[in-house]
Order: structure tokens, then sequence, then C-alpha cells
């Protein structure tokens, strides 16, 4: 048995021999063997992420501006590297000579270098050592340095048309953002019983354009509607509606114009004594959730949200409706937060809370123990915050406003609902509409101008315009009629607030944003329905366009085309920049640069040459008519994102 | 000298034996009256309630976790718990994870005793979950391997899961982290925050969306291994700054494949798969308890649900080492055959042993959850075994070292059977039948030429009486070797009813099968061999020489032949052995699982 173990401990070591050679392995063998499997798992996962990330990038829209300042950014760190944060500016240029964009980082970087190490190095030595420090990249053609130190780009022509075929075979695709981040948009945010007033238009446009656009670049939209429906005023409304129509609980009371009943309350709220004492207990009872109160106020609100969705439904306006009596039930737990963290000081019975910059400070109960708007309004805060989780909360409210809100932002701030830095909560604040007097906008017998008013003037005016070119007895039929006048009425009314800097006021006039010629709704809608004719008048269609946008390349060598080309490509570059300061206005100026810009191409280049005598198509040039195509396309998007409805004739 | 040690204990064993069988009965009318009532093995059910005393009495009912000293409650934890509810229905939920890169060990068993029993005890469920986050260590056999012995161990998993089920929802989870300010990706190289006070990461404050992009880059395989991780923004227990969530591997996942080159670490992913599978205690050794903290802190950031920790002691043996990198030393230098070789404290190695899962179980049970660290003496699981073995393993008779006996008046001409009861406590439960002839084996040492006073065996003028025969023999002739050694014996018989009742019976084989027999001592010498204060030389110098001793020729009655691999039998007088797995054909092997009784020497 002995020997028995011998001999197969014995074989056992011929095997282990036999496996493994007899060749004294080196230990470091295994060590390079794994680094080789590893490295070869890397190299793989790169290809991948490559793949991955081509795919992704190669179907949106690139922002040239942000690769060139990567491109600069890279530049001045290898010529600069102990520069701290060194500016970085590019912009596109105004003037061909000077080239496509412009990098004029030189001169701050020589201010820096003044200031930070005392060394006096002139802008123009500066830019020249950037420009032999840029890195290998696809889209500069060459740089030239001009002036005291502007480095002027010229971009590739063969980059700019591959983006431009990009775009026209996989339409407008928003940069690539990464993940989906929420955004909640508060607007429109009317009163119930009162009518929307053109304070309200703005909002609502506004507001509406800028949920538009974060869906574009791929957020997560919450539209809300923080209707004013838990006032003190729906005491003396109820106690009216219980004396008007006291069987209100079994037959609907008719009340059509709300307005009338809401004054007719207010009268009498301030005549009658005792209607006001009732008025008081109605508000308690209807505050502790009394069934029959809930109803007389579930009744009066129905009634004002009848007469809001006709003007939504006018202006195509989307809205989740969250008033501030969703929030009711959190306000008392929010004064218990602020309590329980030690932020409240009581002032002759009120409960007010100090914010660190504010000098006045937010009332969060009054001494009758009711809540104000300070108190649902950092309950609106709270919500978006912390049950919707909003990475971004926009707020479109008017300037007069301003200190409210950031009074309430900094409020959130101080009791940790969110940091600043993580989380981006702004107002996006708006000036006062004024009439052509310059002054408030009001009727000629000075009441507040009614909102839905105020549109059927815009239709009828629209409608007078094209009766006036005639349009109606030549070229449309009675439904393309229709269509025209609403899209250019809507539209007008649209982009008359969105073409201005919303923090200006601005003045409303019918005749100026009906004018067909300037910077307005009208131009742009007759420049888009001219540019999607050329086409069809060359009897081109879309499958042939397609086909020749995977086939064709687009040659920029006119002066005009190549001019065109870019002004194309801004269009992402333009929205980002929006996303970052929410001026809208900055995209109706583009869309407005893009027409002119158009005008002077068509102007200048032939797309389809005619026989003079017979009118017979002698030649098309496809390739511009890509570039009405890519033109038409980005118009296109940027009138959905202001909330404009382009008609295919008018 | 095991035969030496033996000897002498006889005449005890004989006597004590009868009084043993007496005073059972009572024991196992008690463990089948259990049976009858919960239609479960007895002594199952006996550990279930032994271990529900200690700890386990404090713990929280399901849905009540904000009960519980230390659970951190935040304004969601309310509705979580309320949906935590609508999911699970109430129910008990625990989970057994172990890592699966290695064979499990008798501390693991406490941990499949505490979870499945928790949860079996109170009518809930427990998850076998393979903590496989770290793609390096893992193989496949060791999987296989686990489950096995859970199941050996008497339990069947609710559901088996693995921690790399949940890699998309888990990364997704890591992309809100960091969204949420909670995590960032980190430079520092191993070295740097290795070690007391590490300096704080520079990177600790680098806007979200940076960090979002570089752990984009770092899915991509962008960065090196080390060159970045994830970091969650907490401080630990230990005063730990900001633990890592997840790190580079360029290495393939045995089931993710080539999907990922991050990997998440147990840190980020044991409360989150927990917190997935509604776990509602979530029990681990005191290691854990410094991890509590971010235990909380992570499922309370990601407002997910959030399962209550529970720690209690690990469970630890003398005189053995159980980590997977000593075992494997252990392998390397021949001191152990294999990873189941029946000296180490590895479940597969106890059962190769003989040990009964119930013997394990029952340990587990005897130790107890406390929160107090367990270190037991290996006789205390030995000692668990006899009291299983001696209710499962029915008796044979083998010999170590035979002595050739001639019985030279055999009163019938060809063999004789014997009837030789499986039990003899117990006789309902069967008998065997044993060739008798003329020819018979008895072990050396039962016999001496000169009895001295107090030896009862065989000697000259000293009859014995052969168990279970019904005879007894009387020295005729001895016959000798060259050398004077006893090599054969010629004996006489008498029936023992007329015979004078002898001073002794002894165990004997005839017509034998011849076996090898594997007697095992300690594997190490001292309780702590991993503690340099008492081995200095380290572990591996304080191996017993003598851990095994192979008896290549031993004599086993037929009663064994048609016996397969882990059978258990007690072997009169010698102890309880198992058929090893290594048996073949023709050659049985057994290993002595433990003696009949506690060496006292060794206690």
């Amino acid at each position: 048995a002995f020997q028995e173990n011998e001999i197969k401990l014995l074989t056992a070591e011929i095997e282990r021999l036999k496996n493994f050679g007899c060749l004294g392995v080196s230990p470091s063998l295994e060590g390079l063997r794994d680094e080789n499997a590893k490295l070869k798992y890397r190299l793989n996962f790169l290809q991948k992420s490559l793949q991955e990330e081509r795919s992704k990038t190669a179907k949106s829209m690139i922002n040239i501006n942000s690769c060139l300042q990567e491109i600069f950014g890279a530049a001045i760190r290898a010529a600069y590297p102990d520069l701290e944060n060194p500016p970085l500016v590019v912009t596109p240029s105004q003037q061909p000579k000077f080239g496509d964009y412009q990098c004029n980082s030189a001169m701050g970087i020589t201010q820096i270098l003044l200031k930070t190490k005392e060394q006096k190095v002139s802008p123009r030595e500066i830019a020249e050592k950037i420009t032999k420090n840029i890195p290998a990249n696809k889209c500069i053609e060459k740089v030239e340095i001009a002036g005291p130190g502007f480095i002027n780009v010229h971009l590739r022509k063969d980059f700019v048309s591959k983006q431009l075929s990009g775009l026209l075979m996989n339409g407008v695709q928003p940069p690539a953002v990464g993940k989906r981040k929420k955004v909640v948009v508060d607007f429109s945010s009317p009163n119930i019983a009162k009518e929307m007033h053109v304070g309200h238009l703005r909002s609502t446009i506004i507001g509406e354009s800028m949920c538009r656009l974060f869906e574009f670049a791929g957020y997560d939209v919450l539209r809300l509607n923080h209707l004013g429906d838990w006032g003190t005023q729906f005491g003396m409304l109820i106690a009216h509606l219980q004396d008007k129509f006291p069987d209100y609980l079994t037959v609907s009371p008719p009340i059509g114009d709300l307005q009338a009943f809401y004054k007719e309350s207010k009268r009498r709220f301030d005549t009658e004594e005792e209607f006001k004492k009732r008025a008081y207990q109605c508000v308690v009872l209807l505050q502790s959730k009394n069934p029959d109160f809930i109803k007389a106020w579930e009744l009066i609100c129905d009634v004002s949200r009848k007469e809001f969705q006709k003007i939504y439904n006018c202006l195509d306006i989307t809205l989740i409706e969250r008033g501030e009596s969703f929030y009711h039930e959190m306000m008392k737990d929010i004064v218990k937060e602020f309590e329980d963290k030690g932020f409240v000081q009581v002032d002759d019975g009120r409960k007010i809370v100090f914010v660190p910059g504010f000098p006045v400070p937010l009332t969060i109960m009054k001494s009758d123990g009711g809540y104000t708007y300070d108190t649902s309004d950092l309950a609106a805060l709270k919500h978006r915050l912390c049950e919707e989780k909003a990475d971004i909360l926009i707020y479109v409210v008017d300037s007069g406003q301003s200190v409210h809100l950031q009074t309430v932002f900094a409020a959130g701030q101080m009791i940790g609902w969110y940091d600043p830095k993580v989380t981006r909560v702004a107002h996006a604040a708006f000036g006062v509409v004024l009439g052509e007097d310059k002054k408030k906008f009001k009727t000629r017998s000075g009441d507040t101008v009614r909102l839905i008013d105020l549109l059927e003037e815009g239709l009828k005016r629209a409608m007078d315009k094209l009766k006036d070119k005639e349009r109606d007895k030549v070229v449309l039929t009675a439904e393309e009629l229709k269509a025209a006048q609403t899209s250019v009425a809507f539209g007008c009314i649209k982009y008359a607030d969105l073409s201005h800097n919303r923090l200006n006021d601005y003045v409303f006039s019918f005749d100026k944003m009906l004018d067909d010629r300037g910077n307005t709704a009208a131009y742009l809608l007759y420049a888009f329905t001219r540019i999607r004719a050329i086409a069809r008048l060359a009897n081109i269609n879309e499958q042939m366009l397609r086909k020749a946008a995977r086939e064709e390349v687009l040659i920029l060598d006119h002066e005009k085309e190549w001019k065109l080309g870019k002004c194309i490509l801004r269009f992402p570059e333009i929205l980002q920049k929006i996303l970052e300061d929410l001026l809208l206005h900055t995209l109706c100026d583009y869309l407005y640069e893009l027409a002119t810009t158009f005008t002077e191409f068509y102007d200048n280049c032939y797309c389809v040459e005619k026989d003079r005598q017979s009118g017979q198509i002698v030649k098309v040039n496809m390739w511009r008519l890509l570039l009405c195509e890519a033109t038409a396309t980005i118009m296109a998007k940027g009138f959905d994102i202001l909330g404009i409805k382009p008609v295919q004739r008018m | 000298q095991v035969l030496h040690l033996l000897g002498p204990k006889t005449e005890a064993d004989l006597e004590k034996k009868t009084k043993a069988a007496k005073a059972r009965p009572a024991p196992l009318e008690k463990q089948k009256a259990a049976v009858v009532e919960n239609g479960e093995v007895g002594t199952e059910t006996r550990s279930l309630l032994e271990q529900l005393r200690g700890e386990a009495l404090k713990f929280h009912k399901p849905g009540e976790n904000y009960k519980t000293e230390g659970y951190v409650v935040t304004p969601n934890t309310m509705a979580l718990l309320k949906q935590h509810l609508a999911i699970t229905g109430g129910q008990v939920r625990t989970r057994f994870p172990p890592e699966p890169n290695g064979i499990l060990h008798i501390g693991h068993a406490k941990a499949i005793n505490f979870n499945f029993g928790y949860a079996k005890a109170n009518g809930g469920v427990c998850f076998l979950r393979y903590d496989d986050t770290n793609p390096e260590k893992e193989e496949e056999k060791y999987f296989t391997a686990i489950r096995e012995m859970v199941e050996w161990l008497g339990y069947q998993p609710y559901a088996v899961t693995h921690a790399s089920d949940y890699f998309d929802q888990l990364y997704t989870w890591a992309l809100e982290l960091i969204h949420r300010g909670q995590a960032y990706v980190c430079h520092q190289k191993v070295e740097e925050i290795k070690g007391h006070n590490p300096p704080p990461s520079p990177w600790r404050d680098r806007p979200a969306e940076e960090s979002l992009l570089l752990f984009e880059d770092m899915r991509k395989g962008k960065f090196g291994e080390g060159e970045a991780t994830l970091r969650m923004k907490l401080v630990m227990e230990d005063g730990k700054m900001d633990p890592v969530a997840y790190r580079v591997k360029f290495t393939p996942h045995h089931r993710t494949g080539d999907k990922w080159c991050i990997y998440p670490t147990y840190d980020y992913t044991h409360c989150l798969c927990d917190s997935i599978e509604h776990i509602t205690h979530s029990l681990c050794t005191k290691e854990f308890q410094a991890r509590r903290s971010s235990y909380f802190w992570l499922c309370n950031t990601l407002d997910v649900y959030c399962p209550v920790q529970w720690e209690y002691g690990r469970l630890n043996l003398l005189y053995t080492v159980v980590s997977k990198r000593k075992i494997i030393r252990l392998v390397e230098t021949g001191a152990v055959r294999d990873w189941d070789d029946p000296r180490l404290f590895t479940l597969t190695a106890l059962r190769r042993r003989g040990f009964p899962p119930e013997a394990i179980n029952n340990f587990c049970a005897r130790v107890g959850v406390t929160v107090a660290q367990a270190t037991m003496e290996p006789h205390l699981l030995e000692a668990c075994a006899r009291e299983v073995l001696n209710e499962q393993a029915p008796r044979a008779m083998a010999v170590l070292e035979p002595l050739k006996v001639t019985i030279t008046n055999f009163p019938a001409p060809k063999a004789l059977e014997v009837l030789v009861p499986n039990f003899p406590a117990d006789e309902s439960r069967g008998f065997h039948k044993v060739p008798f002839q003329p020819t018979v084996y008895i072990e050396e040492t039962d016999f001496r030429e000169e009895a001295d006073k107090g030896y009862k065996r065989l000697a000259p003028g000293q009859p014995v009486g052969l168990r279970h025969a019904g005879y007894v023999i009387a020295v005729q002739n001895i016959i000798k070797d060259a050398s004077g050694r006893v090599i054969e014996l010629e004996v006489t018989c008498t029936k023992s009813d007329v015979a004078e009742k002898p001073k002794a019976f002894i165990h004997w084989v005839s017509e034998p099968l011849v076996c090898e027999v594997r007697l095992y001592e300690r594997l190490f010498l001292h309780k702590n061999p991993e503690d340099p204060s008492e081995v200095p030389g380290g572990f591996l110098s304080d191996l017993n020489p003598d851990s095994l001793r192979v008896v290549h020729n031993a004599l086993v009655d037929s009663s064994v032949l048609s016996a397969r691999p882990f059978d258990k039998f007690q072997f009169e007088r010698l102890g309880y052995f198992s058929v090893d797995p290594d048996s073949a054909e023709g050659k049985m092997v057994f290993n002595r699982t433990v003696t009949l009784k506690e060496d006292p020497g060794k206690a």
C-alpha cells in the first residue's frame, strides 16, 4: 500500500511536469499575461465606447462654438499651464474678412499675466503662442492673428458641408445633454374668478416657449399652472353664491360672467358689514374642507377654468393645473419646519422669517393663524424640489415679484432644500406690457384689457391684413385662409412678445406686429412659405430631396452659400445660450438673421434656372435646393420652439 | 498510537454503553414529538427555537424599521415603509449573501442558519444572493458549491439572486447620487487614501456636471485602473472619509461578460441590493457595524426603502484556519489534500469527514445569536456530531490491526450467520447479518500474553466474549513467527449461555472486506495558529505531524458492502465513520468522523 501511494504521487508529479513544461517559469510571466488580458479588455471597451459616441454625436447637431472653445481651451492650457481659469472667449465674426469665428482670449490673458505674475507680454505674442498650441481637430482650416491679438478662425469647408448633410439626413437633433434632467416651469398662473389679462399673456407665452425649448433639448419638463385658487376672495364669492343661488348644491348655477359676479360680491364685501363677516366665516369653513363649501369652491373654479382653457386652446398652451390649494395641506409642515430649525420670530402675533441679505422678512403665518403667499410659495418650492426632484426650476413671473421670489429662494437654501451648485432655481422675470402711448396697457375706457378680447381683435386684424393683400381672392381657399388667419394672428402676438428682451417693458402694437417687413412673425412666416415653395415650383418632392441629401455634396463656394451654411449651423449655440440665460429673444433675432441671410443668398445664387422666354426649367442646382431645405428645417424647428404654426401657403 | 489510546477504554466502554442506551430514549421521544408537531426534522426545529433566543428577540417587526435604535428616519421613510409592506405583505425577508470567491466554512454555517432559520421561524423567506461584484475572484465552481452546501444544511432559498443582476439599477443610482451632489469622481491613488488620516480628496467639491461626465468616461474605459474612482460624500463611524462606490477594472465578469469596466464596491452594493429585494432584517457579522451608517446613509440619500442592519458576533473555531488565502497555502504546501480535506473546517470538509448537517446546525444553535464573538473549541462540534450520529449511524464492526484467530472446535461444518442489531438501543430499527466462520480477526491489542490486574480482555486463561456472536473464546495455542511476534491464535469456543460470563466482550470480523481507514487528529497544535504571539513561526509552522494516520489494510464486516460515499456507521468501540468519496470498487475508504467518547486528554 505504501508503494501504491508512492506510485500515485510520482504519476501526479509527471502530469504536472507535462502541463507546465520543464522550463523554469518566470514569476513575472503570470503578471504580464494578466496585464495583457486587461489591456485587451480595455482596448475592446474603448472601441465599443467610441462607436457609441460616434453614433450619438453623428446624429445630433454639433455646437461649433463650444467645439472651438474646447480647442482653444486646450491650446491655452498647453501654452500657459500655470494659468488658472484663463478667459475663454469665442464668438462668430461680424465680417467675412475676420474669418468665421474669433478667439479674443489673448487680451484678457495679457491683463492676467500683468496682474498676477507682473509679466508684460503683448497680446499678439500671446495669440501667437496660443495658435502654435492648437491641437489637431476636424473643424479649423486656418487661423490668422489680426489687430492687437484677435485670432481669426476659418472653418473647413468640408466640415461645414458635412454638418449640413447630417442635418438634412437626421433632421434637427438637439446636442447631446447627457442624463435627462427634470425641469419644472411655473408659468401663466392666473387667479380664479378673475379674467386673464394682458399681464398673464407674457408669462403664458414665454413659459410655453421655454418648456418647448427644454423639451427639445431632451429635458423632462413639468409645466405647472400655479393657479390662484385658494385666497380669501373665495369667502365673499361663496357667500354671494349662497345668496344668489341657494340651491347651488343640486342645480348648477348659471354664472356666465364670472367677472361681473366677482365685482358684485366685492362691492357687497366693501359695503355690507354683515356680508363681510359671513365672508370670513366662509373662508374658515372652506379651509376646514367642509364639503358644501368645497363644492361651492369647485363650482367657481370650474367656471374660471373653462374660460382659461379657451385662451390656452387659442394659443396652443399645455399646462398641468396645480394651484395654491394643492399646497394647502403642506403649509402647516412648512411652518413647523422653519420653527423646528429655529428660523421663526414672532412679531406682533405674526410668524416671520428673516432671510440673510433680504431686508423684508417672509410672513409665514398671519396673526389670525392664516397663511400667506409666502407660505404657499415656500410650500410649492419645497414640493417642486423635494417631491418633483427638479434639477432646474423656473418661475416665469413678472419683475414686480422679483424681491419676493428671491427671498423665497434664499429661504429655501437657508433651510437646506437645495444647493444652488446642484439645483438651479431661476426667476425668469419680465417687464410689463405697455400701450402704444407707453403707458400701462388699458382699454379706452380705462379698464384692463381682457385677454380674450385682445385675441379676437388679433384675428380680425390679421384677416384685414390678408384681405388687404388680396390673398383671399387670388391664392387661398377658404380653409387655407382661415389657417393663415390664426397662424398670423396668434403667431404675431407670441412673436412680438418673445422677440423683445423679456426683462424690458414692451409696447403692444398690432400695427407693428402685423407688419410684414422687419423682425416680425408675419415676415418670417411669409419667408418660410416662400422657401418651401422653391422646391415645389421646381417639381422636386421630398423624396428627391432626401436622396440628394444622402448623395450630393453641399458646395459652399459662393460667398453667400458659405454665409448661409454657417448661419444655419449656429442654431445649436443659440439654443445653448438660451438654455443658460433663458432669453428667448435671441432665438427670434437668430431666425430673423437666418431669413435675411437666406434672402441675400437667394438674390445672388440661382437655385432653379429657367428659360426666360418659355419659363421652362433648364437646370436645378440641387445643392442649393438642399441649402433652402436646411434653412427651412431650422426655421420650422425655431417656430416650433416659439409656438408658432407655419402654414404651407399664405 | 490510536489503538494504544483505545485499548484501556474497552471495559468502560462496554459498561457505559448499556447505560447510555437506557438513558437515551427520553430525548429521542421528545424529538419525535416535535416531528409530529411541525412535520420537520426534530433536530432542526430545536435549532430554530434555540436561535430565536438572544439578540433575535429584539428584532423589529417588518415595516417597523423605525422602531430600531439608530435607524435613520427621513421625511420619506414612512411612505417607503408603507410601500415596502405592500410589496412584501409584511413577510420577514432575509438573505444569505456570500461572496462567490471561496468555499463556505463553519462560520458561514452560522450565517446560513441565522438567516434561513430566522426567516423560517417567522414564516418568512430567505434569498441566496451571490455578492459577485468583484469580477476578479469569481469562479463558476464556487457558485454551485455554495448552493450545494446551503441545501445540504437543509435550506431552500426563496430565490437565488446575484448582485450583478442589479448592475444596471446600481449604475442608475450612482448617476442619481452624483446628481444629488453626494458622490464625486476622485483621482487620488489607492496608496494615498490608505492608512490613518489620509488627506481629503481635492476633488470633493467639483461640480456634479463634471463628475457625471467623468463617471461616464470611467464607464467608457477612458480611465485606467486606479486613475479614477467614484466616492460617496460621507464620513463612516471609524472616521473613514468618503468610501469608494465604483472602481475601474478591466476584467470580464462571469455573468455580465464585457458589458462593464466599472464595478461597484461592497459598501455601495450591499445595502442597495438589500433594498431592492426588500430585505427586512439585514443580518451581518459585527465587523460591519462600522458600515451601518453608510448603509443607512446611502438608502436614505437615494430615497429608497432602507432595511435594518443587525449585527451578530462571528463564530470562530480554535485549532483551525478558515481564510481562503490560508487554505490555499495549506493546499499548495501539501499540508492538506484539498479544500475538502477532512481536517479542515470548510463545510465540504465537514461533510466529507462525516459530520451530519444536523450536527452543524445544532452546533450553530448552541453557540446562539449573540453580539459577542463566539470562539469555540472543536470538541463542542464533535459532541453535537456524536449526538446525531448515535441516532443515525448503524452499527458495524471493523478491525484496524487484525490478529488472526482460528476456532478449533467450530460448532458447525460451514459458516454461521450472526444477526447484529443496527441500533442495539432500539431493536425495532432492524438487524443485519454478518458471517461467522472458524477464522475471525480481532484487534491485536485485544490480546495479551500476560494479563495484569485490571486487564479484562483475551489472555491465556482469561476468555473473552465475541460481540453479537453468542460465543466466548478461550486461548488454546499461541502461534508466533521467527521474531517472536504473535501472528495467530488457536482458540476454543463455548456458547455464551453455557459458558461462565466473560469479563469483557470484544468486536471481531469474519470473512471481512479489506478497506482503508483514515484517522484524524487536529491539524494544528495551538489554539490560535494565526496568532503570532502563540505561534511566532506562522500557521504553517504549527502543523500537527500526526494529524492524519492512514490504515491501509483494515478489515470491516461485509454489512457495509453496498454503502455509498457519505454513508455513516458506528464501528463498534472505534468511533463514527463515514464512507469517503475516494472509495472504489473493491476498496472502500472510511474517514473517522469522531471517536465514541471525547478524549479527556484533548479537552
